[in-house]
């Protein structure tokens, strides 16, 4: 990092530190599941103006240029805070994906309106579950004179709700195209299906959509690079907003086991219930160094096996951990911690949705086998 | 005598490799023991008379003097090389001990002999009924002209059988307000009348650790180091550092790499269920050393370690378990054989590192106390 790098990472560091004092608007999180609001224009503006949507997007963009371990301190404090606003599938996955395409005014204008936050693209590129980068693609481009006619189903698409349009991965012949469809594109439609948290995924669905060449994105082996990357850099970041979710439900958790009264003893005074504590507290330091050092090796720019293998292992250790975590938040906190009333329970949520998307601990720790078989010889 | 600490780590890292690798006895190489004062000798006076037996005093007593981060490239390479564990207390504590709590008649006459190989210590602090309540102690010294004489017996005490001195906890106040306020830190001399052992053979079938009996033992007043009564303070001084060395990922993933070696020789890799396990503990190990490296780099700030290096031990020694355990589980049948069995093209001693990762979790503070100090340190709960 140079010198004004570091400078905007303590700015960046103290801003979130400012944003997470004030605490999560708990009141509209739990409204989620009646409001599915989980986009608020003025909020997404705040996260803008703050810097943070921009945080990946290049300075030739109108963004900071900064990398991923800037992005996971943002994200760890969203996640913290229960912000529901899509900051990882806008300001990361899409934002990555973009970066990869080919310097057009579109993709600069997308870049430039992710960070100024007038514009919200999202990555469509999923269609069948724990399929790391799309290799299970049905969704084709059929080309014509001006460019292509797309038709295809996709899902798991975070962040739908507020996007103005999709980064959509194809297949033309035997080529990967991603390509630009706005979200009110002819033959463009998009369901919502509703998640734990109250947010939702979407399911876009694509029937002869016209998209002009002027529209692609990027083709073949850039395409491929540039999707890989995106989804890797931001499991990663998600599993920095994981590692927010899992300290602020502990934090609580300790709080509660402090004042809790039972048998005439704070509950948290048990060595049973102590003992798990620190067995999951060791589980949060364990994720929160790995996160650490994924982010530092994936700016760094390692080869795609190094960057597969290193986020994969963040996304496994976070996942888990996180949701043990906030499980354990509800058994601490007793039959309290069973109504909708209490704010652990929120966490819990936020941890499985989290988790799932982009691949859950255990479909990461496969990847994880997968790419070790495929490396000769260890690291010492 | 070269200032190491002004060598790149790589230059350091190299020059220890290459010693440890070529000078080490090939035939004690990850002996699956600690190695007995007969079989280490030479290498000790080997290591004495190159300037390396000492690599954490500082260079005025005979030391390397070597920084926190150039230590722990010594260990890790110790480790590496399978250089096997000698009778070390007197280089790992009473050195430290005495540098930091004793007097200069102390200095001058102890560190010179641990140096030189003539003085062999071994650590008098458990006892048959203070175990994890260390400060419930009951082995008491009593003042007498000029002595101070000793009552009482130690157990668990390691190589116990090859030590010449051992340096005692007692209690020296019995109407102490706290228990930890009433115990002194004594060194005895083990040719002392009234001093008797028994050897005590492990699980492995090692005689590693012994119990000593003291019966009206006579230590001379100026062997009490520090205050008297403040013992207590003397033994919990040095332990930080101990438990980053003990949470290196170093041990586990020799063991990681017997347990591959194991796996790929028995076509277990095309076992998806067995596959998923080793994974688990691969990334269990791989995030050890995320864990470990944090400690390492709080160190390498100059920075102290606090309580919570305490969850390195209990993560290493918890991983370092499963492991062995899943080590013998893939040996099948194998898995019940002593000594090393011939699996494919591989030797594996299979039970090595199930024996050697057991104590982990007892010794030094068992993993149940660690994490009482850290519910109570770290998490700030109540008790």
């Amino acid at each position: 990092m140079t010198g004004q790098d570091m400078e905007h990472a303590a700015l960046l560091a103290q801003s979130v530190g400012d944003y997470v004092k004030h605490g999560a608007d708990l009141p509209r999180v739990r409204a989620l599941a009646q409001t599915h609001a989980e986009f608020d224009a003025a909020q997404w503006r705040q996260l803008a103006e703050l810097g943070w949507l921009g945080v990946l997007v290049p300075e030739s963009c109108g963004g900071l240029g900064l990398g991923l371990s800037e992005a996971a301190i943002v994200a760890e404090g969203l996640g913290r805070a229960l912000t529901p606003e899509p900051y990882t599938a806008v300001a990361v996955l899409a934002a990555r994906a973009l970066e990869g395409a080919a310097a057009t005014s579109l993709r600069d204008g997308l870049l430039g309106g992710i960070a100024a936050g007038t514009r919200v693209p999202v990555v469509a590129w999923q269609e069948q579950p724990d399929d790391f980068g799309g290799r299970q693609l049905a969704t084709v481009a059929v080309p014509f004179e001006g460019g292509f006619r797309v038709s295809g189903d996709k899902r798991f698409v975070m962040g739908a709700a507020a996007a103005d349009g999709y980064v959509v991965s194809a297949l033309a012949g035997g080529e990967l195209q991603l390509l630009w469809i706005p979200r009110d594109a002819a033959g463009c439609s998009t369901a919502s299906q509703p998640l734990a948290d109250g947010r939702c995924y979407g399911s876009v669905s694509l029937s002869d959509v016209v998209v002009p060449r002027e529209q692609v994105l990027a083709s073949g082996k850039a395409a491929r690079d540039a999707l890989d990357r995106a989804i890797d850099h931001a499991a990663a970041v998600g599993s920095a907003e994981l590692v927010g979710i899992m300290k602020r439900a502990h934090e609580m958790s300790l709080e509660y086991m402090k004042t809790r009264v039972q048998f005439g003893k704070p509950i948290g005074s048990f060595q049973a219930l102590q003992h798990r504590a620190v067995d999951l507290h060791i589980q949060q330091e364990l994720a929160d160094a790995v996160l650490r050092e994924t982010v530092a090796e994936l700016d760094g720019g390692p080869d795609t096996s190094a960057r597969a293998r290193a986020a994969s292992r963040a996304k496994s250790r976070c996942a888990e951990a996180a949701l043990a975590i906030t499980r354990a938040a509800i058994q601490f906190h007793g039959a309290i911690g069973f109504t909708e009333d209490c704010d652990v329970g929120l966490y819990a949520k936020r941890a499985m949705t989290v988790s799932a998307w982009l691949g859950n601990g255990r479909a990461h720790r496969a990847r994880y086998a997968a790419l070790e078989a495929g490396s000769s010889g260890r690291q010492a | 005598m070269s200032d190491w600490n002004a060598m790149s780590d790589e230059d350091f890292r190299r020059e220890v490799r290459t010693f440890f690798e070529n000078e080490f006895p090939a035939e004690y190489k990850f002996l699956p023991r600690r190695m007995r004062w007969h079989e280490c000798r030479d290498w000790y006076l080997k290591l004495s008379r190159k300037g390396w037996i000492a690599p954490n005093w500082p260079r005025e007593h005979g030391g390397m003097g070597l920084a926190p981060t150039k230590l722990l490239i010594y260990y890790e390479e110790t480790e590496r090389a399978g250089v096997g564990r000698m009778p070390d207390q007197g280089l790992t504590m009473v050195g430290p001990t005495l540098i930091r709590f004793g007097n200069d008649a102390q200095r001058a006459h102890f560190l010179p002999k641990i140096i030189a190989g003539e003085a062999i210590w071994c650590q008098g602090y458990s006892e048959p009924n203070a175990g994890s309540d260390l400060a419930s102690l009951r082995t008491e010294a009593v003042p007498d002209g000029n002595d101070y004489v000793i009552n009482g017996s130690k157990i668990w005490t390691s190589m116990a059988h090859d030590a010449t001195h051992i340096y005692v906890l007692a209690r020296t106040d019995k109407q102490a307000r706290k228990k930890q306020e009433g115990i002194s830190f004594f060194l005895v001399d083990m040719k002392t009348p009234g001093i008797t052992l028994r050897t005590i053979r492990n699980i492995a079938g090692h005689e590693e650790f012994c119990q000593v009996f003291f019966d009206n033992v006579r230590t001379p007043k100026e062997n009490l180091v520090g205050e008297l009564h403040k013992g207590w303070t003397i033994a919990k001084g040095l332990l930080g550092f101990e438990r980053l060395n003990i949470g290196s990922p170093r041990r586990p993933l020799q063991a990681m790499e017997k347990l591959e070696m194991l796996a790929r020789a028995r076509g277990l890799m095309s076992d998806p269920a067995f596959v998923e396990r080793l994974t688990q503990l691969q990334l269990d190990l791989a995030d050890l050393g995320s864990l470990y490296r944090r400690f390492v780099d709080k160190v390498r700030r100059g920075e102290a370690l606090g309580p919570d290096v305490s969850m390195l031990k209990v993560w290493s020694m918890d991983t370092y378990q499963r492991l062995s355990e899943l080590l013998i589980e893939a040996a099948g049948e194998y898995g019940a054989v002593e000594g090393e069995v011939a699996i494919g093209n591989d030797e594996i001693d299979v039970l090595s590192p199930f024996y050697n990762s057991r104590p982990g979790t007892i010794y030094g503070g068992s993993n149940e106390i660690q994490r009482n100090i850290l519910a109570k340190y770290v998490l700030n709960l109540p008790s």
